[in-house]
C-alpha cells in the first residue's frame, strides 16, 4: 500500500545533504520550471489537484491565483512548518530527511507567484529539524539555488528561517504572520485574507511544508502522474502519521483514498495486544472521532471524511483501543486547547477554561448531569464565535466525544463505583 | 454632508452614513450594537465578540459589526434569536471569571458589563467551578489602579498607549483565561495622558486613584465645560455634587468628545485641574487683608477709581471674551491703560504635538482679537506713573519675581478682582472675590482659533459675580449680557450669525473669518 513519492529519498543515507540529494534528482526540475511561464506553473499545479496539506485541504493552485496583480508591493511566500497539531508528525520527516525537496518546492512556488522572499516559520521545539533545514538552506545558497540568480536564472530568491517559541496558535496562518512580524501570536480577523494583505500587509501565500514539498514531483512528472494517485477530488499521496494503540505506529506515505481500517490493519499492524478498536481520531486532535462502525466505510480522503462528519485534517491518525477512557481523553484535549488559546476572543478565552474545569469536576466524581449538558451546550456557544478556528478545533472533537460516548460521561456522575469514585478515595 | 445609504436593521429600513462600520453607522440613528473592545478613536479589534450580528443572505452570515462596513441594502439582524443568544453567551463568558463585586467597585453605575447584563443577559450564573484569580489593586503609575479580575481584556488601554501616546507601557501578557493586562516590571505608565485609560476601560478594571471611592457616580451631576488648563480648550464634562449641608464640589473632569478640538481625550494635568476650582478660592472681600462685605469694597473701589489719575487695568488671559470686552469698555471709559501682559502663563517647551500647549491660559487668542496690549514695555511704563492698578485675575506673580513685583507696584494702590486667594491677593490693598470659570458662562478662543462657549456648571453656596458683572458695577458701559454680546459681534464677525447662547457646541473656527484680525 505504501508509495514513495515524497518519501523517495527518506531511506537513503545522508539524503539531507545536497550532493546526495542531487544524485537522486533534487533540483532537476528547475530547468523545466524556468522554461515555463509562471502562469503555466500555476496551471500545472491546479491541474494536479494538489490540496493544502496543513489540514484545511484548500486547492493550492486556486489559492495562488487569489494573489492580486500588480499591487506594487512585494509578494511573500511563507512556509508553515509549525506542525503542532497533536497526533501529527509528517513535516518533521521532510525537514530532516529531505530538506532540499522543500527548498526546490519553494523555488517552484516562488517563481510561480512572483515572490523573492520566503519565510519558513518553524516550530520552536523542532531543534534538530531547524538545524537540518538551515544547513540545507546554506548548502542551497552555496550551490546557487538560492540567492540573486537562482540556478543561473534571472530570478532572485532569499529564504529566511523564523523559529516560533512554542505556541500552537502560531500554526494558524495569520497568528504565524503576527509572530514573524514580532508581535504576540494572535490570529487576525479575516478579511483581509493573507493573499491580499498578509505579511507586512503585503500579498502573501502561506503553504504547509508537505504542500510545497509535493511540487517538485508534480512539475517533474506532470499533473497527470500526480493524479494517478488518490481519488478524483483528493489526488496524490500524503504522509500519514499513525499513532496510538497500533502494533506498528509510524509515518507512512500512502495514496489518498485507501480504506481507513485496512490501512490500520495492513500498514500499522492492527490494534496492539489483541485488543478491540474503540475509536479513531482521523486527522489530528481537532478532528471529530470515528466509531469502529463509522470507520468501516471511511476512506482516507477529504470527501469521505466530510461524509462521515469529520475531517481529513493533517493525516495524523490516532487509534484508540478499548481501554481508553473518553472522559480522560476529553480532559487531556481540553487541557491542551485551554493552554493554547491565545486569549484574544472572549468565548475561547473564558470558555475553554470553564469546560476544562467542568470535565475535571466530572472526573473527580463531583459532576452532575447538568454539568454534562452544560459541557455539550458550551461546545455550541463557543464554536465559530471567534476570530480563528482554534475554539472549533477544540469543541468539534469534544462534541463528538459527548455525542458518541455520552454514557461514559454519565457513568462518572451516576454510578457509585465509577472510576472517579475510586479516585476520590485515594 | 456625508453620503447616505439605506440598509435594513431587523427588517426595518434605516438611512445611515456611508463609509462607517455598522456600530457607528447604526449607532448614529439610535440603534445600539453592544460592544466592549471597539472604540472609535482606537479602531476595531474584534476580540470581545459582543458585536456579532447576523447578515441575512450574507457570506459569512455572522460578522463582527465593528469590522463590517455598512453597505447599501445590507440586511442586519440584531434581534434574531440566534444573535440574542450569542450576546447572552458572550456576556456569560465575560462574567464567569468576573468577581461581580459591583457593590465595592468604583465603576458601578457607568459599567458596560452592568448595562449589558441588564440589556442582554439577565441570567443566573451557571458557574459551579472555581474562578480564575488574578492581581488586584495593581498600581500602574500615573494614578491608574488596575484590577485584573474585573478586566475583560478588550485591550483598549493597550491600544491607547500604542496608538495615541505611542508610549506602549501596557501589554496583554499570558494566554487563555490567564491573559491579563500588565505593565513591564519597573516600567509604570509614564505619559501625560495616562488617565484616559480609566475612561476608556468599559469596566471597573482601570480606576483613578484620585477619584476612586470619593463619590458614587450616580450622585454626580454632569455639566459640559471647557478646560482652562491650557490654550487647547479641551471639552470636558464636569462631574460635581452638592452633598446635603455642603457646598457644590467638583469630583472630576472627564474629556468630552469634540472632533475639531480634543477628540475623545484630554491630558492628565487638565483633568486634575478641577482641584483648583474647589480649593484656594477667595470667597470674601478684603481690605488690607481684613474681611469686609463685597458691597463695601465695591464702594471703596469706586472711590479709588474716581480719585486715581493714572489707572492701569490688567486682565487675565483666562478671562472670557465677554469679560474682556466689558473690562475693555471700562478701561476706555476711564482712559486707563489696559494690559494683558501675562508672560508667566506660558511654559516654554512644555507643550507637545498632541493636546498640551505651552500657553497655560485659555483665551490668549481672545486678547489678540480684542487688540489688548500684551507687551511688558507698555505694562512697566504705565506702572511707573500709575497710582492705581485694577487687576482682573491676572496672576502677576507668575510673570514677576515677588521682589521685582513689589518694586513695580511701589506705592501704587492695588485692587485685585480675583477668583483665588493668591500671593498677589495678599499684596493687594483691596480684594474682590469673583467666580471662576466653572461658575460662569462665557466664550474663549483656543490656540487653533476655535471659539468655544460654555455654560455655568457650578453654583456655589456663595454665588459670586463673575468679572464682567464686577466690571459693570465698577462703571463699565456694557451693563447687560446682550450689550456685551453685541460688542463682541462688532469685533468677531463670525458671531453675527448667532444668537447669544446659541453658539454651536463644536465651536466656531475663526481661521477663515477672523484670520486677518489675529496678530498672534
Amino acid at each position: 500500500m505504501e508509495v514513495k513519492i515524497l518519501s523517495a529519498k527518506f531511506d537513503i543515507k545522508d539524503s539531507h545533504r545536497i550532493e546526495v540529494a542531487k544524485e537522486h534528482g533534487a533540483y532537476s526540475t528547475l530547468d523545466k520550471v524556468f522554461s515555463m511561464t509562471p502562469a503555466e506553473v500555476i496551471e500545472e499545479v491546479k491541474n494536479s489537484g494538489l490540496r493544502g496539506r496543513g489540514g484545511a485541504g484548500f486547492p493550492t493552485g486556486i489559492k495562488w491565483s487569489f494573489l492580486p496583480k500588480d499591487t506594487g508591493k512585494p509578494v511573500y511566500l511563507t512556509v508553515n512548518s509549525d506542525e503542532s497539531e497533536p497526533g501529527t508528525f509528517k513535516d518533521r520527516y521532510i525537514l530532516v530527511k529531505d530538506p532540499h525537496m522543500l527548498i526546490e518546492g519553494i523555488i517552484i512556488c516562488s517563481y510561480a507567484i512572483g515572490s523573492h522572499d520566503t519565510y519558513i516559520y518553524i516550530r520552536g521545539e523542532y531543534t534538530t529539524q531547524v538545524k537540518a533545514l538551515q544547513a540545507a538552506i546554506d548548502e542551497a545558497y552555496a550551490a546557487n539555488y538560492l540567492g540573486d540568480t537562482v540556478d543561473g536564472n534571472d530570478f532572485k530568491l532569499n529564504v529566511t528561517v523564523h523559529r516560533g517559541a512554542g505556541a500552537y496558535i502560531c500554526g494558524e496562518e495569520t497568528a504565524l504572520l503576527e509572530s514573524i512580524e514580532g508581535r504576540k501570536g494572535q490570529p487576525r480577523s479575516k478579511p483581509p485574507f493573507p493573499a491580499v494583505a498578509g505579511l507586512y500587509s503585503c500579498p502573501t501565500i502561506i503553504n504547509n511544508v508537505q504542500t510545497i514539498a509535493s511540487l517538485p514531483f508534480i512539475l517533474n512528472n506532470g499533473a497527470d502522474a500526480y493524479k494517478a494517485y488518490g481519488t478524483e477530488k483528493s489526488s496524490g499521496t500524503h504522509l500519514f502519521g499513525i499513532s496510538g494503540h497500533v502494533t506498528k505506529p509510524g509515518m507512512y506515505e500512502l495514496p489518498l483514498g485507501l480504506p481507513l481500517l485496512e490501512v490500520i490493519e495492513k500498514v500499522a499492524g492492527g490494534i496492539w495486544k489483541g485488543r478491540k478498536l474503540k475509536a479513531i481520531i482521523p486527522g489530528g486532535s481537532s478532528t471529530p472521532v470515528l466509531l469502529p462502525d463509522e470507520a468501516k466505510t471511511a476512506t482516507l480522503d477529504y470527501e469521505s471524511m466530510a461524509e462521515h462528519k469529520t475531517m481529513f485534517g493533517s493525516g495524523g491518525i490516532v487509534v484508540l483501543d478499548e481501554t481508553v477512557d473518553i472522559v480522560e481523553l476529553a480532559k487531556n484535549l481540553l487541557d491542551f486547547y485551554h493552554h493554547e488559546s491565545c486569549g484574544q476572543c472572549t468565548p475561547c478565552r473564558e470558555g475553554l477554561g470553564w469546560m476544562l474545569k467542568i470535565v475535571k469536576k466530572i472526573l473527580r466524581g463531583n459532576g452532575s448531569m447538568d454539568d454534562v449538558d452544560l459541557l455539550r451546550e458550551l461546545c455550541d456557544n463557543i464554536e465559530m464565535k471567534t476570530v480563528c478556528v482554534l475554539s472549533a478545533a477544540c469543541t468539534m472533537p469534544i462534541r463528538s466525544y459527548l455525542d458518541k460516548f455520552r454514557h461514559e460521561f454519565e457513568a462518572y456522575v451516576t454510578t457509585e463505583d465509577s472510576p472517579a469514585a475510586e479516585e476520590k478515595q485515594e | 454632508m456625508a453620503d447616505k445609504i439605506k440598509l435594513f436593521v431587523n427588517e426595518v429600513e434605516v438611512e445611515v452614513e456611508a463609509g462607517k462600520n455598522l456600530i457607528d453607522a447604526i449607532g448614529a440613528v439610535g440603534i445600539e450594537i453592544p460592544h466592549l473592545c471597539y472604540h472609535p478613536a482606537l479602531g476595531a479589534d474584534g476580540n470581545c465578540r459582543m458585536c456579532l450580528v447576523g447578515i441575512k443572505d450574507g457570506r459569512p452570515p455572522l460578522v463582527p459589526a465593528c469590522k463590517t462596513r455598512a453597505m447599501e441594502g445590507m440586511k442586519v439582524l440584531l434581534d434574531a434569536e440566534h444573535i440574542k443568544k450569542i450576546q447572552h453567551d458572550v456576556m456569560e463568558f465575560e462574567l464567569i471569571n468576573h468577581p461581580i463585586d459591583c457593590p465595592v467597585c468604583d465603576q458601578a453605575g457607568e459599567c458596560k458589563l452592568q448595562d449589558y447584563y441588564m440589556s442582554y443577559d439577565q441570567q443566573g450564573s451557571r458557574m459551579t467551578v472555581p474562578q480564575v484569580t488574578k492581581g488586584k489593586k495593581l498600581d500602574f503609575g500615573s494614578g491608574v489602579i488596575h484590577d485584573q479580575e474585573r478586566c475583560v481584556v478588550c485591550g483598549r488601554c493597550v491600544r491607547f498607549c500604542r496608538q495615541i501616546t505611542k508610549t506602549g507601557e501596557l501589554g496583554a501578557i499570558n494566554r487563555s483565561d490567564d491573559t491579563r493586562i500588565n505593565i513591564f516590571p519597573g516600567r509604570p505608565l509614564n505619559n501625560r495622558y495616562a488617565l484616559n485609560v480609566v475612561d476608556l476601560c468599559p469596566v471597573g478594571a482601570m480606576t483613578s486613584s484620585d477619584f476612586r471611592f470619593k463619590q458614587r457616580v450616580w450622585f454626580l451631576k454632569k455639566a459640559p465645560d471647557i478646560c482652562h488648563g491650557c490654550a487647547k480648550g479641551c471639552n470636558i464634562t464636569i462631574d460635581h455634587n452638592r452633598q446635603k449641608y455642603e457646598d457644590d464640589i467638583i469630583y472630576r473632569f472627564r474629556p468630552l468628545f469634540n472632533e475639531q478640538v480634543n477628540g475623545y481625550f484630554m491630558c492628565d494635568e487638565g483633568r486634575l485641574s478641577y482641584k483648583q476650582e474647589n480649593n484656594g478660592r477667595l470667597t470674601e472681600a478684603r481690605t488690607s487683608n481684613n474681611p469686609r462685605s463685597i458691597n463695601e469694597i465695591l464702594a471703596a473701589s469706586t472711590k479709588e477709581i474716581e480719585r486715581a489719575e493714572k489707572i492701569v487695568i490688567a486682565l487675565s488671559p483666562n478671562c472670557s471674551l465677554e469679560q474682556m470686552v466689558t473690562v475693555k469698555a471700562l478701561s476706555d471709559k476711564l482712559g486707563a491703560t489696559l494690559t494683558g501682559y501675562s508672560e508667566g502663563y506660558i511654559k516654554q517647551g512644555d507643550g507637545d504635538d498632541y493636546l498640551i500647549q505651552d500657553d497655560k491660559s485659555a483665551n490668549r487668542a481672545g486678547l489678540h482679537l480684542l487688540k489688548i496690549d500684551n507687551s511688558l514695555n507698555t505694562f512697566e511704563n504705565a506702572m511707573q506713573e500709575a497710582d492705581l492698578l485694577l487687576n482682573f485675575n491676572n496672576e502677576l506673580t507668575l510673570s514677576f519675581e515677588k521682589r521685582e513685583l513689589s518694586r513695580l507696584l511701589n506705592d501704587t494702590k492695588v485692587i485685585a478682582v480675583t477668583s483665588h486667594d493668591t500671593p498677589l491677593t495678599a499684596m493687594a490693598d483691596m480684594a474682590i472675590p469673583v467666580a471662576s470659570y466653572s461658575e460662569y458662562a462665557g466664550s474663549v478662543v483656543n490656540s487653533d482659533n476655535i471659539l468655544q462657549s460654555f455654560g455655568k456648571a457650578i453654583t456655589k453656596n456663595i454665588d459670586l459675580d463673575d468679572i464682567s458683572i464686577i466690571a459693570a458695577k465698577l462703571g463699565s458701559p456694557l451693563q447687560t449680557p446682550a450689550e456685551r454680546f453685541a460688542a463682541l459681534q462688532q469685533i468677531i464677525s463670525a458671531l453675527n450669525e448667532f444668537e447669544p447662547d446659541k453658539i454651536p457646541a463644536e465651536g466656531l473656527n475663526l481661521n477663515n473669518s477672523e484670520a486677518a484680525n489675529v496678530t498672534a
